[in-house]
């Protein structure tokens, strides 16, 4: 079977967050873009869990090849993980993603899953941590006419050909199947994905990555045309309120919360 | 025919939900300059009428369909599908439900028009729609253009909005729109439903949650007396349900629960964005962090300053204590 993951390149969501905490978040000159240089890019970490669920099949020895395709401007280092992590194949799509959007996102790679034989599973991050927004999956999954199971735990073949998917759902796990070819999105609680040996990254180093050029998957004009442009981001600002609870030890710390906390009837 | 100004669409959310969404879409159609009409697939809530009229809305429009409350989007898909080419409005808003996160965009796909998820808040410029959402787990806002086709979509974000009455109420009939969904066939079939046990956190009145400060995994029993002396809840930060010490239904944030209690109690938590995004719209947060510095405590009404292992017994004997 063929195993199709979509992958993206990202700022540490860490690295943001930390800088975040510290009040040091700052917003490029464009108003739109995180410029700090410090702050590293690497792969949508659940895209990374999307390749783990795919080399889970390959453990299992089930007869697989898998493919981490990427569209951006520059995707060769996520790329070099992907081969790393365990990757047959890595596809480059040469593109400025801040031209792009969802619908053309999904367009581009519906056209190369297409283009190149098609996929049994398409395996996507269940959203990138820089936008948030989710959505490329579910525009897949009309480009190509697929079934849609999302924030998956795990993600196991049936006997028929099909996949069961464990999802996360708010109400607790819930055990779901579908025929294939399907589109999977994985969420965190898959597990940490693998981190591969030294030999394997200087192994893929080598490694090259297909070319695929947007010119050659023969979209219309139009198809490229955003709907939804980024014209601004900013650090929200919080305005601090909070009262020091003042006590010598942890007994008079939680009598002092408590009386305060019953005086203002919220106990 | 022309379609109304704004649709809020709604399924499965509790009453506060549909008010937020229903509040936010009669902002924005009183400057679109039309009428509000409220979507409801499935059953109609209780008192549906009465709140469409208490929040301003011209009508509602209602679908019902065997096939609609199935655990896939395909049926939901092809009813809002149907929906829009009938009566195309300009805005079509959802509350944002981990249902919603694969219908709104499958739908957009299919209508090919824009679409924004984690909506904040909407605003109008010159006839382009305007939406503020949440991005990089609560740590950034992105704001995003909406041009091309409508209706466009916007996915709003749970206590993005304060609800609000309508200053003078309306008095909206029902109607029935009928959808032949008899030529879907759902794809995604449910072998095992979710069993959901106990109370849900999204309902609970107090939650005590705990994160990293916890120091170890045996530890979260302490977040968990302190939550039963108070009646409460125990929830958690992601980074402890990634490690196993609490169960992923217990995750309040971006990823897990979004929560709305009268007093939320955060033990050990630094107050990263994406935890935040989960608690920050309960009435009276309480912090219990060792660093004074703490992100947590610019959100918090209460702060102590201290190792919450010591102190959580100390709530504990002290909330059980009248």
């Amino acid at each position: 079977m063929r195993i199709v993951i979509c992958a993206k390149e990202v700022p540490d969501p860490d690295a943001v967050n930390n800088y975040a905490l510290e009040g040091r978040l700052v917003i490029g000159d464009d108003g739109k873009t995180l410029t700090q240089t410090s702050i590293p890019r690497l792969m949508n970490a659940y895209d990374e869990q999307a390749i783990e669920a795919a080399l889970r099949f390959r453990d299992a020895s089930t007869e697989c090849t898998i493919t981490v395709v990427c569209a951006g401007a520059e995707s060769g280092d996520v790329l070099k993980h992907a081969a790393a992590m365990g990757a047959d194949e890595i596809v480059s799509i040469p593109i400025d993603a801040t031209t792009v959007d969802y619908h053309v996102m999904g367009d581009l790679l519906a056209a190369y899953v297409k283009s190149s034989g098609g996929a049994d599973l398409v395996l996507c991050g269940r959203q990138a941590s820089d936008d948030d927004q989710g959505v490329v999956p579910a525009m897949l999954a009309e480009r190509l006419d697929m079934p849609l199971v999302s924030i998956a735990r795990d993600v196991a073949l049936t006997d028929g050909g099909g996949v069961r998917v464990t999802r996360v759902t708010p109400d607790g796990d819930e055990i779901v199947e579908c025929a294939c070819p399907a589109i999977v999105t994985i969420s965190n609680e898959l597990g940490t994905p693998r981190y591969p040996t030294m030999a394997k990254r200087m192994q893929a180093r080598k490694k090259q990555p297909t070319v695929v050029e947007v010119a050659s998957l023969g979209l219309a004009d139009t198809a490229l045309q955003p709907r939804v442009t980024l014209t601004k981001q900013f650090v929200p600002t919080v305005q601090s309120s909070c009262q020091m609870i003042e006590g010598a030890s942890a007994a008079e710390l939680a009598d002092a919360l408590v009386a305060k906390l019953r005086e203002e009837n919220v106990l | 025919m022309s379609g109304p100004a704004v649709v809020a669409c709604t399924w499965g959310v509790a009453i506060s939900d549909i008010e937020e969404l229903l509040t936010l879409g009669r902002t924005v159609a009183g400057t679109l300059g039309g009428e509000l009409r409220w979507l409801v697939l499935g059953a109609l809530p209780d008192g549906a009428t009465d709140t469409a009229g208490r929040f301003g809305v011209g009508g509602v429009d209602h679908i019902e369909d065997a096939k609609l409350g199935a655990s896939g989007s395909d049926a939901y898909v092809a009813a809002l599908a149907h929906y829009c080419a009938e009566s195309p409005p300009q805005l079509l808003l959802f509350n944002q439900t981990f249902q919603v996160r694969d219908a709104a965009p499958r739908l957009a796909a299919r209508l090919g028009v824009g679409i924004v998820m984690n909506g904040m808040a909407i605003e109008q410029d010159g006839g382009t729609l305007r939406v503020t959402a949440s991005a990089f787990g609560g740590d950034t806002r992105t704001v995003y253009d909406l041009a091309g086709a409508t209706p466009q979509l916007v996915s709003v974000s749970a206590n993005a909005v304060v609800p609000e009455p309508a200053a003078s109420a309306t008095s909206p009939e029902v109607r029935k729109v009928a959808v032949d969904l008899g030529g879907v066939e759902e794809r995604v079939r449910v072998v095992t439903p979710p069993k959901r046990e106990g109370p849900r956190l999204e309902d609970a009145q107090t939650i005590v949650a705990g994160g990293r400060g916890l120091v170890d995994a045996a530890n979260f029993k302490l977040v968990e007396e302190l939550a039963a002396a108070l009646g409460g809840v125990a929830g958690a930060s992601r980074p402890i349900v990634d490690d196993g010490w609490a169960d992923p239904s217990q995750q309040v944030g971006l990823t897990g629960k979004i929560t709305r209690p009268g007093l939320y109690i955060a033990a050990g938590i630094s107050g990263a964005s994406q935890h935040m995004v989960g608690c920050s719209a309960a009435k009276t947060i309480v912090a219990i962090n060792t660093d004074p510095d703490a992100a947590i405590f610019k959100h918090a009404r209460y702060g102590l300053v201290g190792d919450c292992l010591e102190i959580l017994p100390e709530l504990t004997r002290a909330a059980k204590a009248r």
